[in-house]
């Protein structure tokens, strides 16, 4: 497995020296579409591919025709948002704090935000109303938490010793969500499923009330993008091409704040995706932060949509909740990039 | 103290029912005194004649208890509750016990403060907390059963038992037996039978409930086609969350919706959010019972069994 990993990056890489990354980029879309399509054939039910592909001939069937159209479809859009958001999230998180292994999930952003919902839960509120603010809120605070954790001298040099703060972080935030939970049985019944992220049964009208704060993140994430190269070459340079360090370092941490709150709002909390996608996207993109994001667009959905498929193929008739699936193949990722000779800085 | 002194007391009235003479006296009376060692999980407990201060450590030996009119000095919550299930609460007279931990986690220290005569527990207790809780007081443990509908009855007869009180724990049995074949006769005059299906809704899907519960038991034996679409398996409670997209498997006739916690209704709301729920047939006709989930899927006892039927006879016989 570790072999497997580590060598994904060289391999890409020199075969990304064989395509141009456009001709990459147009595979990698290629690869979004048909994992979409898979995405709408095949679930946990018993409407399968031909089925599906019956009702392009006629449209009798209407269990086959509500599986896909109210089912399938809204999760397959759903995944591709929120693969998009943490990849994205992932990516400029990496940027900021300059390290490989920044990860919303593991630096404590994703458990931010499920505490802020919890607490939001704990204190009335429904989990159907008020849940997109309130997570995003808490992302922001977890962001920002770590980030000046990570400022102390010392810290910041070392992409370990700031993924263990986060993983401090993201302990505490979880047992005094756990607390909570058993202070209030109610709470506990709403959030225990969705402590753990899922695809599954969420609706339309979660993603269409993200997306405001999604298009505000993503002409921010735009017009970071020549300020975060400038960044990574170092402070002094970027100050001196003009750029204002740490007004980009905020704009950043509002964005990923916006993207993982979105992300968590309505999926719940997916780890690793946000490690695993500008990891790919490096090795196809190269050092540059610009190239990465963009490679981040449709590498981030083929990561969560096919891992949402085997999710829904595995434990049939039942499913296997998302979360659970990107934390088993993640973890192996993030031990594979610490143990790897050479942890790049960014 | 008071053991043993009620001891030499019983023992003092079978040698003086001998020295009279009577064999047919001595008989039972000697059948009165073997009836006080219980056949328990952990061996033969003796109990004493008429305990004072019981203290029940599982929902159906709390039920069983109040059936044969002996209020606990102390009990454990329902499953998911901060008190005893509701439908306790209308057997309580004046007294209600003192809170003494959830099942899974007894206070030793709160069953102590109690200073019980008998301790009645579930067939789950651990050995080590048995250790602990007999030396307390004489602890009645039922040996464990498979899940089947009909399971609480022997417990129900060992609580009874411990408790000197048999004659009331199988009048509230029959009595739930009568009121079973009383209420399946009403539904099938009604023809209001059909298949059935009950679910516990969770924010994800639905869990199919077993066929072995006291709720689908009771179900069944009123007339209702209990399934479980061989979704759940052999002695599982219920089912793993189904997906929505199989979510037409508990259509039917009849679907009852619990959650873990007591709101039936909230569960009902909870699910109709849902496209795949509302398309179900059982919910375009209005047959879907939401059921409080402290009492469909957790208790057990002649009490629970008579305020399932409740349940049900008020959702089929409106």
């Amino acid at each position: 497995m570790k072999d497997a990993v580590t060598s994904l990056p060289s391999a890409v890489s020199s075969a990304s020296r064989r395509y141009a990354p456009r001709t990459w980029m147009l595979i990698l879309l290629t690869a979004l579409v048909a994992v979409s399509v898979v995405s709408l054939l095949i679930g946990a039910g018993e409407v399968g591919p031909q089925r599906v592909l019956g009702l392009l001939l006629s449209a009798s069937d209407s269990e086959a025709q509500f599986i896909v159209w109210e089912l399938r479809t809204p999760r397959t859009l759903i995944g591709i948002v929120v693969g998009i958001a943490l990849g994205v999230a992932g990516a400029l998180l990496q940027a900021i704090s300059r390290n490989p292994l920044a990860e919303p999930g593991l630096l404590g952003v994703s458990a931010g935000a499920a505490f802020a919902v919890a607490l939001a839960l704990v204190l009335g509120a429904s989990a159907a109303t008020l849940r997109i603010s309130v997570a995003q809120l808490g992302a922001l605070v977890g962001c920002i938490c770590v980030l000046s954790v990570a400022r102390f001298r010392g810290v910041g040099n070392d992409p370990v010793r700031l993924v263990l703060a986060g993983a401090a972080f993201s302990g505490l935030l979880g047992s005094l969500t756990s607390l909570m939970l058993l202070y209030d049985q109610r709470a506990a019944d709403e959030i225990r499923f969705w402590v753990v992220g899922s695809l599954a049964g969420r609706r339309l009208d979660d993603l269409v009330a993200v997306l405001p704060s999604l298009l505000v993140a993503a002409i921010a994430v735009v017009m970071m993008a020549r300020p975060l190269a400038a960044l990574a070459l170092g402070e002094r340079a970027a100050s001196g091409l003009g750029h204002h360090p740490t007004l980009i370092r905020w704009v950043a941490v509002g964005c990923v704040a916006l993207l993982v709150g979105a992300a968590t709002a309505i999926a719940g909390p997916i780890a690793f995706v946000g490690l695993v996608v500008p990891f790919v996207a490096r090795a196809f993109a190269g050092p540059d932060i610009r190239r990465t994001l963009w490679f981040c667009l449709p590498i981030g959905p083929l990561v969560v949509l096919t891992a949402d498929i085997i999710s829904r193929v595995v434990v049939a008739p039942s499913e296997l909740p998302l979360g659970v699936l990107t934390a088993l193949c993640g973890a192996p990722v993030l031990i594979a990039v610490v143990r790897a000779k050479r942890l790049t800085m960014l | 103290m008071d053991y043993s002194s009620l001891r030499k007391g019983l023992i003092g009235g079978v040698v003086s029912g001998l020295l009279l003479g009577g064999l047919l006296v001595s008989g039972t009376l000697a059948s009165v005194a073997h009836a006080r060692t219980l056949d328990t999980a952990y061996g033969d407990v003796e109990v004493s004649d008429a305990p004072q201060r019981v203290v029940t450590l599982y929902e159906g030996a709390l039920d069983a208890a109040l059936a044969a009119g002996v209020t606990p000095v102390g009990a454990v919550t329902t499953r998911g509750g901060d008190n005893v299930a509701e439908y306790v609460e209308a057997h309580f007279s004046g007294e209600r016990p003192e809170i003494v931990g959830v099942v899974r986690e007894i206070n030793i220290e709160a069953v102590l403060a109690q200073q019980p005569d008998l301790i009645l527990a579930a067939a789950q207790l651990p050995e080590a907390q048995y250790r602990l809780l007999s030396r307390i007081a004489p602890t009645v443990v039922p040996h464990a059963q498979p899940l089947a509908p009909d399971s609480w009855e022997a417990e129900a007869r060992l609580y009874g038992q411990a408790l000197n009180r048999e004659a009331e724990i199988e009048d509230a049995i029959s009595a739930v037996d009568h009121r079973i074949s009383e209420l399946a006769a009403a539904i099938d005059d009604a023809n209001a039978g059909g298949t059935a299906v009950l679910a516990r809704w969770m924010p994800n899907g639905p869990m199919v409930m077993s066929k072995a519960l006291i709720a689908t038991g009771l179900l069944a034996k009123v007339g209702l086609e209990v399934q479980d679409a061989g979704l759940v398996d052999e002695g599982h409670p219920h089912s793993d969350i189904l997906s929505l997209e199989n979510l037409s498997q508990v259509d039917g006739d009849w679907l009852f919706l619990a959650t873990l916690n007591a709101d039936g209704q909230a569960a009902l709301d909870a699910a109709k959010q849902s496209a795949a729920f509302t398309r179900l047939d059982v919910v375009k006709q209005d047959q879907v019972v939401p059921v409080n989930g402290q009492l469909w899927s957790s208790a057990n006892g002649p009490l629970a069994a008579q305020a399932i039927l409740d349940d049900i006879e008020n959702a089929l016989l409106p």
